[in-house]
């Protein structure tokens, strides 16, 4: 493990900090510069005339203010739904032994293996039988149900005693109460860790909100980008600036979780 | 079954028979699972057994009763057949796979020399990390825009880093094996520091004697690798090539806001080309379904071929 040493590993580091601190710093200082720097030949690293313009102007165009409603709302709503539905779904697979626990259990599994890239057209269809196109809603409710969520939760609430819930039953308490008092404030740390991965994994969401919303005032965040990248011609100072405003909320959930997410993925929780 | 047996079902499998008893028989569980059954049939399993039964159509993606070529007909494989004589699909198709063939084999590659430099539990390693996996909390939309503002003909970033080398400005996006390359630098930058964590776990589970029994024989460092680093890493690697390969032939976000396909179709992979077919052409869902069952069959064949070889090694 030791194959790299200084110097060689000094440089090494160099380079990685190079690679990976510059493209999305490059993104922020650009965002800063007035339109005629931005595509000052050759370009200045750091801004010679800092300006928020570009910030300005995207948040001032009263829809970009409306696109980041809309994916707040969407990306909260849905990781809500999503670590209810994992903490239900878990706990019935980590704690009941029921007829066809194992097949549900695996069928639930499977979906790993059909990414939505490839069921596009029956799930447009069903989208639109079930009145979800054009709707928040759609956005909240399709993406919900997740393997990894189950499986991370069911993982997590195998490890509280069996003990507790018995002596619970012992008392009568009903089963909701057991799940509600019980349950969900052991398993508090494996609940925050998926909240903040669903509100990431969400928030980032392109195919969902391409696939199901068409009218603009319902348009995401990552969907107003994409609609700003025309084939021939682009508005860079618009999309730098969007660009980072839209990275800013996902920021700042990382840098106030960056220990959580990342420990939890080294507990088997996997990206979607 | 033996009472230690059962000890150990019980450890497994999390649940007490007795808890079972007071329990008693009841819906609970079916009720608490309902949500999340409900929702993977409605949005992932009943659409994948829709989208093969669609494969065996010739139809339009909405059915209109006045567009007589809309309505469903029973074709049974044809559309299956027609696909190899579609060029648009097999070139894309041809270049997914070279996609995934080199694209894969690079983010491995960059995730094992990031673990390496970045597995031993320092502070300064720890600060490193996160910047390195950081990518990984954006879109890929917005890891495509990134790198297409880096790839700017004439005001982007890595042509001024040539320039100071000498070089002439490089028409990164404008040219088919140029934009290529962009995607695939992209692809490998955005993964690289999940992929790095996956490593770094494995690495972190490797039994430190074997390097003090390595070291105390003299080994070279080059021996201790491939004789005790990359052994033992492997299934943390097959982990990474596993995730790596589904991710690939799916890939498709970074290309929308780096390169949108271009220039002409240079950049075109699978999923585009299926989305184009079904929501772009008029009448051709049947044909979209076909290539959708294509992907599935690949995705499928190549999962159960590596679970098999971990199965096979482990």
């Amino acid at each position: 493990m030791t194959l790299f040493r200084s110097p060689g590993r000094i440089a090494a580091i160099v380079v990685v900090l190079v690679l990976f601190v510059l493209p999305p710093l490059w993104l922020l200082l650009s965002a800063l510069k007035p339109q005629s720097e931005i595509f000052q030949w050759p370009p200045s690293l750091w801004p010679e005339h800092f300006t928020l313009e570009n910030f300005q102007k995207t948040i001032s165009r009263a829809n970009f203010g409306i696109y980041f409603l809309n994916s707040a709302i969407v990306s909260v709503s849905s990781a809500l739904l999503s670590v209810a539905m994992s903490v239900m779904a878990g706990y019935a697979l980590a704690k009941f032994r029921f007829k066809g626990d194992t097949v549900i259990f695996l069928l639930i599994m499977s979906a790993v293996m059909v990414p939505l890239q490839i069921v596009l057209i029956p799930v447009f269809l069903v989208l639109r039988d079930l009145g979800l196109l054009n709707t928040l809603w759609g956005l909240i409710i399709a993406p919900a149900a997740t393997p990894t969520g189950v499986f991370l939760m069911r993982q997590y609430i195998t490890s509280i005693p069996d003990n507790l819930i018995e002596a619970a039953r012992i008392e009568g308490t009903p089963e909701w109460r057991i799940l509600l008092r019980i349950i969900v404030p052991l398993a508090l740390p494996a609940i925050g860790t998926l909240l903040a991965f669903n509100r990431v994994w969400r928030w980032n969401d392109y195919l969902w909100p391409f696939l199901i919303i068409n009218q603009q005032e319902q348009w995401t965040v990552q969907l107003a980008i994409a609609n700003s990248i025309g084939r021939f011609s682009i508005n860079w100072p618009r999309l730098l600036s969007m660009t980072v405003l839209s990275i800013l909320p996902m920021l700042v959930i990382f840098i106030a979780l960056q220990k959580t997410l990342m420990n939890g993925l080294m507990a088997g929780a996997t990206k979607e | 079954m033996s009472g230690g047996d059962r000890m150990q079902l019980n450890a497994r499998g999390g649940s007490a028979a007795g808890l079972m008893r007071l329990a008693g028989r009841t819906s609970w569980p079916y009720f608490l699972l309902l949500p999340t059954v409900a929702l993977l049939f409605a949005f992932t399993l009943y659409p994948l057994l829709q989208g093969l039964w669609m494969s065996l159509f010739r139809r339009g993606l909405v059915v209109v009763p006045q567009v007589p070529e809309s309505i469903p007909v029973f074709v049974g494989f044809d559309n299956y057949l027609q696909l190899f004589a579609d060029k648009d699909f097999v070139v894309s198709l041809l270049r997914t796979v070279l996609f995934v063939a080199v694209a894969v084999p690079l983010q491995l590659a960059a995730a094992l020399g990031l673990a390496l430099l970045l597995a031993p539990q320092t502070r300064f390693n720890a600060v490193i990390r996160t910047i390195v996996f950081f990518p990984s909390m954006i879109s890929g939309l917005i890891i495509g825009v990134i790198w297409a503002w880096l790839f700017a003909r004439n005001s982007g970033l890595v042509n001024y880093g040539l320039s100071l080398l000498g070089i002439p400005a490089v028409p990164w996006l404008e040219q088919d094996q140029l934009a290529q390359i962009a995607i695939v630098v992209a692809w490998v930058w955005g993964g690289a520091g999940f992929n790095m964590m996956i490593l770094i776990a494995g690495l972190t589970a490797i039994p430190k004697d074997l390097y003090e029994a390595a070291a105390i024989d003299g080994t070279s460092p080059w021996r201790t690798f491939t004789r005790i680093t990359l052994p033992l890493l492997e299934p943390s690697i097959v982990v990474v090539a596993v995730l790596g390969v589904l991710g690939a032939f799916q890939v498709y976000e970074i290309v929308v806001s780096l390169t949108t396909g271009g220039p002409g179709r240079a950049t075109v992979f699978l999923v585009q080309n299926i989305y184009e077919t079904a929501f772009k052409k008029p009448n051709q869902a049947g044909l979209a379904a076909a290539q959708s069952g294509v992907l599935f069959v690949i995705l499928m064949v190549l999962t159960i071929l590596q679970l098999r070889v971990v199965r096979r090694r482990g």
